[in-house]
């Protein structure tokens, strides 16, 4: 299914403004997602492998017949894709650079990895460099929060059955990290970038248990980004509503940042 | 109960997930495990979106009551203040405008109270600006997995994510401890719609024709082609009217 309503606009471009055209166009593909009860078998399986006491139980979970059959990742059919594919790294520069990531929830939640991986390092790297300042207070925890993001979405695929990304080498231009505009303004970017992209993908995760994690994780993005618009001098709020953006529209955006 | 909402400790502590999402502790375990709330059936689209739309009326009368004081005086904070009280007037019309479309009766505004401290102080009403918007934060979440269509939940998580910014920027103006106060942990914790009720029920002075039983408006809401294709352009319209420039 084409996904790339906005036909290869960049994501900077675009982020702004929309035209009721390519919305209407979007509104529609997303309107086939299929419903969350779909999601069933992933949620038991990871509550099955869970420490906490919560053994084959569960049943009220596994309401949906169909549902309960394969304790395997592999149960949501749609949704299982081709976990392997996620490994080739070659795909970057093709026109549908997504492709790279698989089908399904599980190539959502590689891309997510990919973005998280990113930001973790920007901050890591950011907060060595020691140049924050006051501001430093404030970026601390978000360092940490992207750490965790790591963590969860890679433990998370690896419940799942599948293999994830492993992380990219990233570049950043040389001021990143000597000049603490510059590195505020990154993180602005950054940030906007990483809320666009979890949008973009709410309406197109099938699990129900995947889609409020992603969520969960994409409010605690929008907190980032308003800190970082405000320490920027920024609009910290530019939309009443998030926007989003698409997977190859994100991967252009971030593109620069991505090393061979 | 007055009590309890302005305790941000006990509120959180009757959310019995309230305490998982820790830093550091964020495994994929525990972040699924708060799916068990998104797992609740809360009511159909239309439910969710009228439960929306008094949050959102409460916030609205909220910052138009407290941005005519005089309690926010830095030029900077009362444009983010000014911001807030119009994203929370546009999710309003967007939600009233979105149920229209779907067949279903928006609720009424209800009659809103505040208590009489609420706007004595910049104090007073920075901390219950912050209750409202880490509530409203954690409603949305609550009800996201529990929407049916998708461009309902592509609105509704969008509004979602803009009163976390807005929760991260009073948390800022407060000046609250950046862990714990302005972000709260690696990621955000559903609240189930009863919690969310009983916290926010003490300011809803009358809420006449709410219908917010679900089995009441379930039956009214008919998401065929045409209704929904209906509530796709009142999000477009929305957005439009409500897309807006830097400020700088």
């Amino acid at each position: 299914m084409n996904q790339d309503p906005f036909e290869g606009r960049s994501v900077i471009q675009f982020s702004d403004e929309r035209d009721r055209r390519a919305f209407l166009k979007y509104a529609t593909l997303v309107g086939v997602g299929g419903s969350l009860a779909a999601a069933l078998p992933i949620a038991n399986v990871l509550a099955a492998a869970s420490p906490s006491p919560s053994p084959s139980g569960a049943p009220s979970a596994s309401g949906s017949p169909s549902a309960s059959g394969s304790p395997s990742a592999s149960g949501a059919p749609s949704a299982s894709g081709s976990p392997s594919a996620s490994g080739s790294p070659s795909a970057s520069g093709s026109p549908s650079a997504a492709s790279q990531f698989g089908a399904g929830d599980v190539g959502i939640l590689n891309y997510a990895l990919t973005l998280e991986y990113l930001e973790a390092e920007f901050y890591q790297k950011g907060l060595a460099a020691n140049i924050l300042g006051d501001d430093e207070k404030y970026i601390t925890p978000i360092a940490a929060h992207e750490a965790a993001h790591v963590t969860a979405l890679t433990a998370t695929l690896t419940k799942l059955g599948a293999t994830p990304v492993t992380k990219p080498t990233f570049v950043f231009p040389p001021t990143t990290f000597t000049d603490k505009a510059t590195f505020v303004k990154t993180a602005v970017t950054f940030e906007e970038t990483g809320v666009k992209a979890y949008h973009g993908q709410v309406p197109l995760i099938k699990d129900g248990a995947i889609l409020g994690a992603a969520a969960s994780i994409a409010g605690v993005e929008s907190r980032h980004a308003a800190v970082l618009n405000y320490l920027a001098q920024m609009p910290p709020v530019p939309n009443p509503v998030e926007q989003h953006a698409t997977m190859d529209e994100t991967l252009t955006a971030i593109k620069p940042f991505l090393g061979a | 109960m007055l009590n309890s909402i302005w305790n941000r400790r006990s509120f959180l502590g009757r959310t019995a997930i309230g305490a998982g999402a820790v830093i550091g502790g964020s495994t994929a375990i525990e972040l699924l495990s708060t799916t068990r709330v998104w797992a609740a059936a809360e009511g159909s689209d239309g439910d969710i979106l009228n439960f929306a739309l008094t949050l959102e009326y409460l916030e609205a009368t909220f910052y138009e009551r407290g941005n005519a004081t005089s309690l926010i005086t830095d030029s900077r904070e009362k444009d983010i203040f000014a911001t807030i009280q119009k994203d929370e007037e546009a999710h309003v019309q967007a939600l009233t405008d979105t149920l229209t479309k779907l067949g279903v009766a928006p609720v009424a505004k209800p009659t809103i109270t505040f208590p009489a401290a609420t706007f004595a102080t910049r104090e007073s009403y920075l901390k219950l600006a912050m209750v409202f918007e880490n509530t409203g934060v954690g409603a949305y979440l609550g009800q996201a997995g529990s929407i049916t269509n998708k461009d309902i939940l592509q609105a509704a998580a969008g509004i979602f994510g803009v009163e976390a910014r807005h929760a991260a920027l009073i948390g800022v103006i407060s000046g609250a401890t950046p862990e714990g106060g302005i972000y709260k942990g690696a990621t955000e914790t559903p609240i189930a719609k009863a919690d969310v009720l009983a916290a926010v029920m003490p300011f809803l002075g009358g809420m006449p024709n709410t219908g917010f039983a679900p089995s009441q408006q379930s039956l009214t809401l008919l998401p065929t082609g045409l209704a929904i294709a209906g509530a796709a352009a009142a999000l477009v319209a929305f957005r439009t009217r409500g897309s807006r420039k830097p400020q700088q």
